[in-house]
């Protein structure tokens, strides 16, 4: 089917669209939190995978971790250029794990900054994290998807937790 | 030593996958503890994205709203020479032109109502706006629940892909008619998958198959005046599209035959006399080639009336009937291959003669399989008129067949008692 896309077929690349559109979307709802938003980028994703198929290397990663490199780029530039734009504007975290509706809300309240300080971090790193722990990628798997050797992959993680981690207490200092 | 980097990644890994705790973890690693611990416990708070998901809504207007786009701009080449190159390779027809540019802004400007979809509908195979077309048939299809409806729905796309092939060839563009036949090879495919896929199992079924098993039969009509507008180079992708079409029609048979015997026994004795309508034209206009193709389908249509009858008698059906229509279709294909033989050149004659023989053979099979069942002609057999034309008929065929029938030919030797024409000639 990757073949057949990498050849100009658009119905194959429909294909692909139908088997992909969901994760796509549900990774880029993540960073941007807006329904809206987040359709629009999806949208964007496919588009710009199709006019760069051909650019495509189907050895280097999986179809769908190029797609998950084409929809951060598109969030960065989202954010780029609407700085003013609220992040979590509309919240819908969901808390599978607590039963109680207080422990509940606080621990989505706890999920929204943390992501909000995620959010913060430079391009790889917050490639890196989002890869890692949203996405749940393996190191392997991050390291060709960004060109990498895993070894380096190790250290932007390192790197982005120590900066995450001073995010989180200015975050709560402020509290 | 080990990189603190790495320790760290090996304890998240551990973690995650449950072969360790944070505290193993920490005693494993006792003098980077104090770095490690809010580090690791930072990293494993951070939970997995919810399982969001997009309306379907949004996700076929999306599919739909691709498609344009990715027809409107086509895949971005790296090295902008290949590009050139491939532009360098389109047809005469489809280079720019003034007429093309003065087209592509009525489609603009009707994009920009709203309208790509609608005027998509009308475009054709090779046209700017045919992948919206498909884009929007696609798109329709997702949106049906039901087998039934969705084989309906594929049948009529194969329909439309047929029309398509027809508008091509008369606007001599047949360079874009493998495209066409892919499609509609794709469409018909879908359709008998959806109903082979349902089995007997519905009454729904009968009434699907019936109209696939027809429009095949409608569509191999329809091929062959276009496999004879288009030139000799495309006759080839028009020849593969006629077979599709024999194929699927054989298929559809083979499944109506289980719930309507009756329908697809008439089915198959209307489509074989369609054939000879072709070879009889073919023989007229002197096309040695085209007179032995129609005859070649003609002889697979007639044996699978007695194939019919088979699968029908296996389903536990009542075959009296089917077996009368096997009486009445082989006279029709007797008549017809009388006619066909009078008109063709000689150098064909030696082919029809073998048709006539076992047109010939299939039907005294079928007349003596009703005799002992003691079911007798039917009525429209055995009036003056139609006795008078069989003997006429008798006459005619015995001359052709003259005493240089081919060894090969099986003659019927009667039937076997107890056995139906569904067993004869097996």
């Amino acid at each position: 089917m990757v073949q057949r896309a990498i050849g100009h077929d658009a119905d194959a690349f429909g294909k692909l669209y139908d088997m992909h559109v969901d994760r796509v979307y549900r990774h880029i709802y993540y960073r941007v939190g807006s329904e809206a938003d987040a359709e629009d980028l999806t949208q964007q994703v496919f588009l710009k995978a199709w006019q760069a198929i051909g650019r495509y290397k189907r050895a280097a990663s999986p179809f769908v971790a190029w797609l998950m490199t084409i929809s951060h780029n598109l969030v960065v530039d989202f954010y780029r250029t609407s700085k003013e734009r609220a992040y979590l504007e509309a919240e819908v975290l969901a808390d599978d794990g607590a039963s109680n509706p207080e422990k509940a809300a606080e621990a989505s309240l706890d999920q929204q900054r943390l992501r909000r300080d995620i959010l913060q971090l430079r391009g790889d790193e917050q490639q890196v994290v989002m890869l890692r722990f949203v996405e749940g990628l393996e190191f392997a798997e991050i390291a060709s998807l960004l060109k990498k050797k895993e070894g380096n992959v190790r250290v932007i993680l390192h790197r982005a937790l120590v900066k995450l981690r001073k995010i989180v207490e200015k975050d709560v200092d402020k509290r | 030593m080990k990189r603190f980097e790495d320790i760290l990644a090996q304890c998240i890994d551990d973690v995650k996958a449950g072969r360790a705790s944070i505290e193993d973890c920490l005693e494993r690693h006792p003098s980077v503890r104090e770095r490690l611990e809010p580090l690791l416990r930072l990293a494993l708070e951070i939970r997995r994205a919810p399982d969001v998901k997009p309306s379907p809504g949004f996700k076929v207007r999306a599919r739909v709203r691709l498609m344009e786009q990715i027809h409107d701009r086509g895949a971005v080449t790296r090295w902008p020479w290949l590009r050139y190159h491939k532009q360098r390779q389109l047809s005469p027809q489809r280079r720019f032109s003034m007429v093309h540019i003065i087209v592509a802004i009525a489609l603009a400007l009707s994009a920009l109502a709203g309208g790509t979809a609608y005027v998509a509908q009308a475009s054709l195979p090779g046209d700017a706006l045919y992948s919206v077309k498909l884009g929007t048939e696609q798109a329709g299809m997702m949106l049906l629940g039901d087998d039934f409806a969705r084989a309906e729905r594929a049948l009529d796309l194969a329909q439309r892909r047929i029309r398509e092939m027809t508008a091509l060839a008369e606007r001599a563009r047949s360079q874009d008619l493998g495209l066409a036949v892919e499609k509609y090879e794709y469409a018909l495919e879908m359709a008998l998958a959806r109903i082979e896929a349902a089995g007997d199992a519905a009454a729904a079924a009968g009434n699907v198959t019936e109209l696939v098993a027809e429009a095949t039969a409608w569509h191999l009509s329809v091929l062959d005046r276009v496999y004879d507008m288009v030139p000799a180079e495309a006759k080839e992708v028009i020849a593969h599209a006629r077979n599709v079409s024999a194929t699927g029609h054989f298929r559809a048979l083979e499944a109506l035959a289980r719930v309507k015997p009756v329908g697809a026994m008439g089915i198959n004795t209307a489509a074989a006399k369609g054939r000879l309508t072709r070879a009889g034209e073919m023989a007229a206009r002197g096309d040695v080639d085209e007179l032995e193709n129609a005859l070649q389908q003609f002889e697979a249509m007639a044996a699978f009336g007695e194939e019919i009858c088979r699968i029908a008698q296996q389903a536990g059906r009542d075959i009296t009937r089917v077996e009368e229509l096997v009486a009445e279709g082989t006279f029709i294909h007797l008549q017809e291959l009388v006619d066909v033989w009078e008109r063709a050149p000689g150098q064909a004659q030696a082919a029809i003669r073998t048709r006539v023989a076992n047109a010939m053979a299939r039907h005294e099979r079928a007349v003596q399989a009703l005799e002992q069942r003691g079911a007798g002609l039917p009525a429209s057999e055995a009036t003056p008129e139609r006795i008078r034309e069989q003997e006429r008929i008798r006459e005619r065929v015995e001359q052709i067949l003259d005493d240089s029938v081919p060894p090969a030919l099986n003659l019927p030797g009667g039937v076997p008692a107890g056995r139906s024409c569904c067993g004869c000639g097996r």
